[in-house]
């Protein structure tokens, strides 16, 4: 049994960075929505407070380390060319060492690249300017976040947009990924 | 029961950084979309071949590259306006929405690939 180098890094991307900020979502929607004056006491706040500005923080910097990795790291070997002289319009074993041109070459399976991927790629980094939203906004108020919920709110906006576009870009990537590996 | 005491800070800086995030999502989609033109857009998007900002990234590079260039000006810019000030948060919330709605649909393949 064997992880080589870019399978190591595509479970970084997708089953740690990625999976601890959708995760994280839970929390982080749990906290923003229950922080209300009439449910919480001044203890309450105090203790919840430190755990939100780590959870929304956290959340943010996963974000942009998700998509980082994914860009910078995976992405090229995924839309890497293929050698010269490579058969491009037939599925074979040479060709599966870059995903984007085998997926490319079969009607069945270009919508993974030409759908998938291209929406993937690019929704996913709308995720950490949302987080990075909601995060400051929590450093900001700290324990007076209580107070404000219209803000809260909007918080909570923003945290559901940047899990959506997250969502979206998990989903499809677990899917593709299945379809053509990058390693 | 015991209250906590009523904060009183400015939304200013706050509303700032929502609006420079609508402002980086849309921007970034505009970018999704010039890159489709191709052509000399689509060749000046590649940060990582012009300016060896990373290594077969391609259009990515520069779009990404740009939209936080966006955001980090526009969260300053607005930071420095705002700063101390309370707005009117709801139409602050209400352009952001706006802005980062349409960062959605420009992203979306069925949206951008029209220019292609």
């Amino acid at each position: 049994m064997e992880v080589n180098n870019r399978e190591l890094w595509t479970l970084i991307h997708g089953m740690v960075l990625g999976a601890v900020f959708l995760l994280a979502f839970g929390g982080g929607l749990a906290g923003l929505w229950s922080l209300r004056e009439k449910l919480v006491t001044t203890d309450g706040v105090t203790e919840r407070t430190p755990r939100l500005l780590i959870g929304t923080t956290v959340m943010a910097v996963v974000a942009w380390l998700t998509c980082l990795v994914g860009t910078w790291i995976v992405y090229p070997w995924y839309r890497a060319a293929p050698t010269e002289g490579l058969e491009t319009t037939v599925q074979s074993a040479e060709l599966a060492a870059f995903p984007r041109s085998w997926l490319l070459a079969s009607e069945g399976t270009a919508q993974w690249h030409e759908f998938g991927m291209e929406w993937k790629e690019h929704v996913a980094w709308l995720a950490p300017f949302l987080a990075t939203a909601v995060a400051f906004a929590t450093i900001y108020y700290g324990a007076q976040l209580i107070h404000h919920g219209e803000m809260r709110r909007a918080m909570l906006v923003f945290l559901t947009l940047a899990f959506a576009a997250a969502g979206v870009a998990g989903v499809f990537g677990a899917l593709i990924t299945k379809s053509a590996p990058v390693a | 029961m015991e209250t906590t005491p009523v904060q009183t800070k400015p939304n200013g800086p706050v509303a700032a950084n929502f609006v420079a995030t609508g402002i980086a999502c849309l921007v970034f989609g505009i970018f999704v979309v010039l890159n489709e033109f191709g052509g000399s857009i689509g060749d000046f998007l590649k940060f990582d071949a012009n300016f060896g900002l990373g290594s077969g990234v391609g259009g990515l590079s520069g779009k990404v590259i740009l939209a936080v260039i966006a955001y980090l000006i526009s969260w300053g810019a607005l930071y420095y306006v705002w700063r101390g000030k309370e707005v009117d948060f709801r139409r602050v919330l209400a352009a952001s929405l706006i802005l980062v709605g349409l960062g959605f649909l420009l992203t979306f393949p069925p949206v951008f690939l029209i220019f292609a």
